[in-house]
């Protein structure tokens, strides 16, 4: 169903008082509900069969001038279409019904709207703050919000060099476990310096022995505020910003952003930039998936298979200085095409390396996905079944897993991923059921064999012609929204520009994949061994700064 | 292997030998006490298994098999209480600056720091935002500056031979005897 259907629907059901209208004229398409009916109709948008709108793609909140406004992006995987939500708040108090028990994933949505924006959900199990420490005081996304000039005797602006001695006094350390003793229950603090945390992430588990009752995972130890400074960015120059949204996968970030804005000025990409786009992006694909599977097999106790992985990365590392100049963050896509060509040479090396490189995945294979104790530790392990998987809002391999057949790249083909044949992986309990530790595992080696069939379909097929298409000087998009979503290596990337004619985005609210992983552990987590957990969140791969942003 | 001590190139630059001979049996070296301390702990500089960001990708690939930090006797350990060295690899936040902290506090003396990347040095990137703290230094005393985003691993080695440079260079035996 188009969004116009959806609404013409919603209002034979509801009525005009409750669906106050259409925004038909953005790029994607919001209707406009009254704050009261929000509940009534999301769960009427979930479970009508003809609607069956089961993937909150997208929850935020908007600082307007007049209003705050909740958005909330919806997809059907049974139907595949989408609509966005909006709910216009009161200036002085915004306050909405909580969606949490319709859409799982809301729970984190919403915490992470009330920490940032300051929009009072009711009905929330466990409203408090997300990726701000507990004493922050103000609610940051807000347009008028001032920092503070010291927190925890920590001055906030960066006092300017002088020729004087320096009279800076450290501030002391103090305890600052969150644990608390609470009952008969052990409680324990895992992280945020942990090496198997993958990144500052805490967890609180409440412990009886060995197993765990209950992990709160405790995000935001890497909460860089980039939303906050995309709003005072121009877009071209937010590219670098993308890069560290998540650094394992930037070329998904940085072609999630271009395409956002390519629809938002309406610029056209020449082919030979999109081949160079999706050779990038597999190749990332490849280095992204191979820290995932090593760093798995690490935390479970393998350590040779990461090293090996690390080995073959660093041939990766180097096509990639070849291809964009860094190794790392590579800021390599531009808005209308990518920053330098790929070169004949380059894509013959990358072709001479993946011949190299296929039997180096049978080795990985051989060293630890077929290894007894591996399989053992991960087969039937924090089992997600497909319901819970979309409705707590995984994506990627994640969700394949489960045993949902989805992937961005074949189901809405975006830049040359339709000409290009691969396979979509999906989780069938190879080792124990489907959806365990072992599937999410499985998944992403198999992809990796995937991204290298993709590779060299996309070097040999590559058209010759330019990498930049013509765009304006100065980006100046007129008053629109939109959401453009790539597959990256964590599953969906989406990019949410509110833009309202300036240089600078109004609002920017990056979807991730591990905010939504991360949003699971807690639901997962009761009953586990703490051996388990440690393999549960390898195993969804979450990166801290694609929680936190 | 006994001529590349750095001990026996002592402020002279000849090395002190006591008793004649080119075999190595037999053979007395004269160096003092500080000398060879400073020598053994600049070959086990052992760095603290901790990274907040971006950088920590790089850490990870410097302690990997090309770049190999294994040979300076730098490997990672997982506890504060066992390390010499915090590489401060990435950004800082404040909800972060806590327990950064209290991981040095924990770490004994003595204790290095490497401040890698922008912005452990100073918000680099983010020094507009609104989370980020500008600049590890505001929190705790740093040794080397490594600028970068991310460094490279030859760069992140480079500050480990630095900081090994400094470590030849004090004098800690000093330091304890006086009250």
């Amino acid at each position: 169903m188009t969004p116009t259907e959806i609404h013409q629907r919603l209002l034979e059901v509801f009525g005009p008082d409750d669906i106050l209208g259409l925004e038909a004229e953005l790029i994607d398409p919001v209707i406009v509900v009254r704050p009261g009916a929000l509940r009534a109709v999301a769960t009427h948008l979930r479970d009508a069969p003809e609607l069956a709108m089961d993937f909150l793609r997208l929850l935020t909140g908007l600082d307007r001038p007049d209003a705050f406004e909740v958005v909330y992006h919806l997809f059907s995987y049974p139907k595949r279409h989408s609509v966005g939500l909006r709910a216009r708040l009161d200036r002085e108090a915004p306050t909405v019904d909580s969606v949490w028990d319709i859409w799982r994933t809301a729970e984190w949505h919403e915490r992470e709207t009330w920490d940032l924006v300051g929009i009072t959900f009711t009905g929330h199990p466990d409203l408090r703050r997300l990726m701000m420490p507990d004493d922050w005081v103000g609610h940051p996304l807000r347009k008028d919000y001032q920092k503070p000039s010291v927190y925890h005797s920590i001055p906030t602006t960066r006092p300017k060099p002088s020729s004087q001695a320096p009279t800076h006094v450290f501030p002391p350390a103090e305890h600052v476990a969150k644990a608390e003793v609470e009952g008969e229950w052990m409680q324990v603090n895992m992280g945020p310096h942990h090496p198997a945390t993958h990144g500052v992430i805490n967890f609180l588990l409440e412990t009886d022995g060995e197993i765990i009752r209950r992990a709160r995972p405790d995000v935001g130890y890497l909460h860089r505020g980039l939303e906050k400074l995309a709003e005072i960015t121009p877009y071209g120059n937010t590219m670098p910003y993308t890069d560290r949204v998540d650094y394992l996968g930037s070329m998904f970030t940085n072609h999630g952003w271009a395409m956002a804005v390519e629809k938002l000025v309406n610029v056209q990409v020449p082919p030979r930039a999109e081949y160079c786009r999706v050779i990038a992006s597999e190749l990332n694909r490849i280095a992204s998936h191979q820290i995932a599977t090593g760093a798995l097999a690490m935390d479970i106790g393998a350590y040779t298979p990461f090293i090996h992985w690390l080995r073959e990365r660093e041939t990766i590392n180097d096509i990639m200085e070849i291809v964009c100049g860094a190794r790392l963050t590579y800021n390599y896509m531009r808005v209308g095409g990518v920053a330098r060509d790929i070169k004949q040479p380059t894509l013959d090396r990358i072709l001479t390396w993946l011949d190299h490189f296929e039997p180096m995945i049978d080795e990985f294979d051989r060293l630890i996905s077929n290894n007894e104790i591996f399989i053992k530790r991960l087969a039937n392990v924090s089992t997600i079944s497909a319901e819970e998987a979309v409705s707590f809002g995984l994506v990627g391999p994640n969700l394949r897993a489960s045993g949902v057949d989805w992937d961005i790249r074949r189901d809405e083909p975006y830049s040359v991923y339709g000409d290009l044949e691969f396979k979509v992986i999906v989780g069938q309990g190879l080792r124990g059921s489907v959806g365990d530790a072992y599937d999410r595992f499985v998944c992403r080696v198999l992809e990796i064999r995937e991204s290298v069939k993709i590779l060299r379909q996309a070097c040999l097929n590559i058209p010759e012609g330019e990498v930049q298409g013509k765009v304006p000087r100065d980006l100046k998009p007129t008053a629109n929204e939109v959401y453009a979503r790539v597959e990256g290596a964590r599953g969906e990337n989406g990019f949410y520009i509110v833009a309202d004619g300036q240089k600078q985005p109004y609002r920017v609210r990056y979807r991730t994949g591990s905010f939504t992983g991360m949003s699971i552990i807690e639901h997962l987590s009761p009953g586990l061994m703490v051996a388990d957990l440690v393999a549960l969140i390898g195993s969804l791969d979450v990166v801290a700064p694609e929680v936190d942003r | 292997m006994i001529d590349q001590l750095p001990i026996l190139q002592d402020h002279a630059g000849e090395p002190a030998c006591a008793s004649g001979g080119d075999g190595a049996l037999g053979m007395v070296w004269t160096t003092r006490i500080d000398d060879l301390v400073n020598w053994c702990r600049k070959s086990s500089v052992w760095y603290m298994l901790f990274a907040t960001a971006c950088c920590g990708i790089e850490l990870m690939q410097t302690g990997g098999p090309r770049a190999d930090l294994d040979r300076f006797g730098a490997v990672p350990r997982a506890s504060p209480r066992q390390s010499d060295l915090l590489i401060m690899a990435g950004t800082l936040t404040y909800k972060m600056a806590d327990r950064a902290r209290l991981l040095y506090a924990q770490m004994s003396e003595p204790r290095y720091v490497i401040s890698m990347g922008s912005c452990a040095n100073s918000g680099g990137l983010f020094q507009r935002s609104y989370s980020v703290v500008q600049g590890v230094d505001l929190i705790m005393p740093v040794d080397i500056y490594l600028p970068g985003c991310p460094p490279r691993p030859e760069a992140l080695t480079e500050a480990i031979l630095r900081l090994q440079d400094k470590m030849k260079s004090e004098r800690w035996l000093d330091k304890i005897n006086k009250p």
